[in-house]
């Protein structure tokens, strides 16, 4: 796995925008509103730890713009949580629902702690906490979290029912990610992954590669990974080599079987942060290689679903020559340097917003039904999903292959005109 | 977009109607019998059709998607239904837990785009492996279900595509399906079904959809009428959707080559009495109460009232006049309206039955063999043209093989045990010893149900020791109306080898016309005659009497002869007779 470098996330996310104003020739107004969160909420969440000891943790909120809609993004906990980094993912979220055509902004919010340190009860009181520096500034038609790093269902709970008794009454649909016995969604678990597949699927049908001829590399074995290869593997496709990290020897392992993984052999051995065991993986006949494998695997398609900054200016070079699409499942996974790299070798990239919009897509679909508290049976969502998303990526190539854009710029320019038409809309700019 | 084809049929493209491929598929798995049959149709009959041969008739397989088996496939495995759907729990379990399970996800798009873009009415039909792989009929055994597809919103109409895709699935595992399978001695296990999603073919008037004809056509005839020769084929006609035919109920019936040959009714009086006066249609209206495992949930049986309110009964109808004691062709006049279809097949408006003789002589020369299609007609109720035939199924008949010589003075010997000039099959058996028959004299038409039950017990008995036997009951065997005859299913009475349709006075209903049940006898060679009561040719009810009884209950008997029988029947002179020849005269 590559070291991390420090880098500004939302100096990136900026010079994404800008890059993106430039093509399609933005006025001045509409960049000066959109380079910047609309609203920032910034507050201290004091704890009675279970020591006896009062803990301040740093909370945030970031709305970057809701002109589509309320807003929608994840709650991280995270020990080096920036106001950077979110305000970058909160703008990425703007994108991510626009570019996907929910009727969403974009939204993302953290505390600075390591639940790792932290009891289930400290937890809680950070969730309670959190809402109530917050409860006038969120809620079903304001803004919507979700879980997002370290961050669950249970924090999900934790957080509406503290609302709830802050606004005296019963708003499922002011947080997501819920479990489904309460107020969730079906197909929430799968959502990511599959759209990411439905993504792919679309692409190889451009390209005219048939699913039963494509193999796959994944960083990552999480939720995204998984569901991902298990779709893939449903409509014909093989995968070969999947990495992750070992938490115990604090590097990444790759795990490659040539005639194709079996997932579910993988997924009983490995751990609910997606650490696959080595030892039990090569008793089971799986080749075990540095974790950077995964990149220069013989592949059709490359996917990087574990974090941020994994494909450079640096490693793009060692792709495969037989790699074909790279589908992003993480946020953030290939530098613009490693973009133009891959636009030079001719490797068709779906971008991370589009191709993993999938979860955020399902985020939307639990909040529809959570505000009508009427449930759609597991066939329903799935069957939306596929559609939306098919329809995202059917309009971001469309828009590509019109005005000769690479994917990635494509998706800005579609996500970016339909905020800017927003905004203009209500008389904004 | 890129599509995959697989056999020459092209992946759904997310449009149904107004993409250039009407036959489409989801999946890579196997089409399955009905559908390979609808693309021979598609692909070699009906370009063999010449384009102006019949003007203002558009013949066409309507449009369709198939869901290829390995989507029923995925489906199972991803439930896990296979404990389930092997075990002895009954239909409604099986069913229940089949509407529970999920759909494989890869396929839900295609079916919700496919959904979103269709408003009218949809057909989900069976088209299992089994039934392409063996020259066994399976009309009847799996499920079908017709639904009104026109809710406003897309996700109701989602999903009740769904559960129509999900109840056919789970008819695949239903008691009769089961046994059926067995009793072509066929592994349940190895049956994986295709779905079938096709426009129905009709039009909507209020809150029915129903096409105004339609038609079961075989090109040999196992009933030639009189004057008329196997070989000329027969067609059966019914008002609105074609359940009513393949259930056994009233339809007309004709040898396509003489369409205006007299009636076989006695008098005016009886054919009022004995053509259809029922209509099935789907129901388009209020929703019903949801019941999304019984098979017939949106569709509605209606009276010929209704069909003339809704002015399709025009060119299907003629209309009784009571003082001339006539039947006129049309509804002009007023008066008792009789089913007789002259309007269309005896002025020639719309030509059906050149169009109906067309399809049946290209399908036999394409297969090879007899055939029997399915088809449903709509046409302008007015003016007749222009009209639609949409061609739903076609399959091979087991024409009877081989001359069995049985003369009228074989009819007439002493030691005949029945005889008849009405006969189904062709053969010669001379091992049956064991006879079950409906005891005349404790028969009442308000018992069949309790007369197939205890069929059913004597049926299971004699399978078991492998010993097949003749069998005599009164009525329609196989009707689904237990006023017309035994309401039995071919697994209830697939041991017997001969099968003999007799009447009473408080059962005389005329010989059955379930296609999907006598195809049963074809295909198995079971040989049939039908004995009437009053007729030159009766029954020896003493003899059966003296026979040694080897079980016996309230309706049934079982009787065990000491020698066998000999069993001939000649379906060209259509002839046959069983006779209880003593051993010492062979």
């Amino acid at each position: 796995m590559q070291e991390n470098r420090p880098y500004n996330p939302f100096e990136m996310a900026r010079s994404q925008f800008d890059r993106t104003a430039d093509l399609i020739d933005l006025e001045p107004s509409a960049r000066e509103l959109l380079r910047n969160p609309l609203r920032e909420y910034h507050f201290s969440i004091p704890v009675h730890m279970d020591d006896g000891s009062v803990k301040v943790f740093r909370g945030y909120r970031v709305q970057h713009n809701d002109a589509r809609g309320p807003g929608k993004g994840g709650i991280r906990f995270h020990p080096q949580e920036t106001i950077d980094t979110v305000r970058a993912l909160s703008m990425w979220m703007t994108w991510k629902c626009a570019v996907v055509d929910v009727p969403l902004g974009g939204s993302k919010g953290g505390v600075v702690c390591d639940p790792h340190d932290l009891s289930l009860r400290e937890q809680e009181s950070i969730c309670r906490g959190w809402v109530r520096q917050l409860a006038r500034d969120i809620g079903p038609v304001q803004d919507v979290p979700a879980p997002d790093i370290m961050t669950n269902d249970q924090h999900m709970l934790w957080m509406l029912d503290e609302y709830e008794t802050l606004h005296g009454g019963r708003y499922p649909g002011g947080f997501t990610g819920k479990p489904v016995a309460l107020n969730g969604s079906l197909g929430r678990t799968q959502a990511t992954g599959y759209g990411l597949v439905y993504s792919l699927r679309e692409a190889l049908k451009e390209l005219k590669i048939h699913p039963e001829e494509t193999t796959a590399s994944v960083q990552g074995f999480g939720n995204v990974a998984q569901y991902a290869i298990e779709l893939l593997s449903r409509i014909g496709g093989r995968t070969l080599c999947v990495s992750c990290w070992d938490q115990e020897d604090h590097t990444a392992y790759a795990f490659r079987r040539p005639s194709g993984i079996d997932l579910e052999e993988l997924r009983s051995i490995t751990d609910r942060f997606g650490g696959i065991d080595k030892g039990k993986a090569m008793d089971l006949g799986y080749e075990v290689l540095p974790g950077d494998a995964w990149l220069k695997e013989k592949a059709t398609v490359l996917i990087p679903s574990a974090l941020e900054n994994q494909i450079t200016g640096d490693n793009a070079g060692q792709i495969h020559d037989q790699v074909r699409i790279i589908a992003e499942g993480a946020n953030g996974p290939t530098t613009p340097e490693a973009d133009q790299v891959l636009q030079e070798r001719g490797i068709f990239v779906i971008p991370d917003f589009l191709a993993n919009a999938g979860g955020v897509t399902c985020s939307y679909f639990e909040q529809v039904q959570s505000n009508m508290n009427y449930y759609w049976p597991m066939d329903e969502v799935l069957a939306k999903l596929d559609l939306k998303m098919t329809a995202a990526y059917i309009a971001v190539s469309d828009l590509a292959r019109r005005s000769d854009l690479f994917m990635r710029d494509a998706a800005y320019v579609l996500s970016v005109n339909r905020v800017v038409a927003a905004c203009k809309d209500r008389g904004w700019i | 977009m890129t599509t995959t084809s697989l056999q020459g049929v092209p992946q759904f493209g997310r449009r149904f109607f107004g993409a250039d491929d009407t036959f489409t598929r989801i999946g890579t798995g196997a089409l399955g019998g009905k559908a390979e049959g609808l693309l021979r149709v598609h692909r070699d009959i009906l370009p063999a059709l010449d384009a102006g041969e019949f003007p203002g008739i558009e013949v066409a397989v309507p449009t369709l998607t198939v869901l290829a088996t390995d989507c029923f496939e995925a489906f199972m495995r991803l439930n896990d239904l296979d404990p389930l759907a092997f075990s002895e729990e009954p239909d409604g379990r099986i069913a229940h837990a089949f509407q529970r399970a999920e759909l494989p996800p890869e396929i839900l798009g295609d079916l919700r785009a496919l959904i979103a873009r269709v408003h009218t009415p949809l057909a989900v039909r069976s088209s299992s492996r089994l039934e392409d792989a063996l020259d066994h009929p399976f009309a009847g055994v799996y499920g079908t279900k017709m639904i009104p597809n026109n809710a406003v919103d897309t996700d109701t109409r989602f999903s009740r595509m769904v559960e129509a895709v999900k109840f056919v699935y789970a008819s695949t595992f239903f008691q009769k399906a089961r046994r059926y399978l067995t009793s072509i001695g066929q592994d349940p296990r190895a049956e994986t079904m295709a779905v079938i999603l096709q426009e129905v073919v009709g039009i909507r008037t209020g809150d029915r959809f129903f096409p105004d004809i339609s038609g079961v056509a075989r090109s040999y005839s196992h009933y030639p009428a009189p004057g008329s020769r196997p070989e000329e084929g027969v067609v059966n006609l019914a008002l609105g959707l074609g359940k009513t035919i393949v259930d056994g109920g009233v339809s007309w019936v004709f040898t396509p080559t003489r369409p205006a040959a007299p009636p076989p009714f006695n008098g005016f009086g009886d054919m009022l009495k004995k053509t259809q006066n029922r209509f099935w249609a789907i129901h388009m209206g209020q929703p019903p109460l949801p019941d999304p495992i019984r098979e017939t949930e949106y569709l509605v049986e209606c009276g010929l009232d209704r069909a003339e309110a809704d002015e399709a009964l025009a060119f299907v109808a003629s209309t009784y006049d009571p003082s001339s004691d006539r039947l006129r062709p049309g509804i002009a006049a007023s008066g008792p309206r009789v089913l007789d279809f002259a309007p269309l097949l005896t002025t020639g408006v719309v030509p059906l039955t050149p169009v109906v003789l067309r399809l049946l002589e290209i399908s036999e020369r394409h297969l090879g063999a007899p055939v029997e299609i399915e088809f449903a007609l709509t046409l302008d109720r007015r003016r007749g043209l222009p009209a639609r035939l949409g061609f739903l199924q076609v399959r091979p008949m087991r024409a009877a093989e081989g001359r069995v010589a049985v003369t009228q003075e074989d009819l007439g010997r002493k030691d005949v045990l029945l005889a008849s000039e009405s006969v189904l099959g062709n053969g010669h058996l001379e091992s049956i010893r064991d006879v079950v028959f409906v005891k005349p004299d404790a028969f009442e038409a308000r018992h069949t149900r309790r007369c197939a039950h205890d069929l059913e017990g004597l049926n299971r008995a004699l399978a078991a020791a492998g010993r097949p036997y003749i069998l005599i009951g009164f009525g329609r065997w196989g009707s689904s109306d237990p006023w017309l005859g035994i309401p039995v299913d071919w697994s209830q009475i697939h041991q017997a080898r001969v099968i003999v349709e007799a009447t009473l006075p408080g059962m005389n209903p005329d010989p059955s016309q379930g296609s999907h049940f006598f195809h049963n006898l074809i295909s198995f060679r079971t040989l049939y005659l039908s004995v009437r009561h009053g007729g030159e040719y009766t029954i020896d009810w003493a003899w059966l009497d003296s026979q040694e009884t080897a079980a016996e209950t309230e309706f049934v008997k079982h009787v065990r002869t000491r020698w066998p029988l000999t069993v001939k029947v000649d379906s060209q002179s259509g002839r046959g007779v069983v006779r209880h020849e003593e051993q010492e005269v062979r």
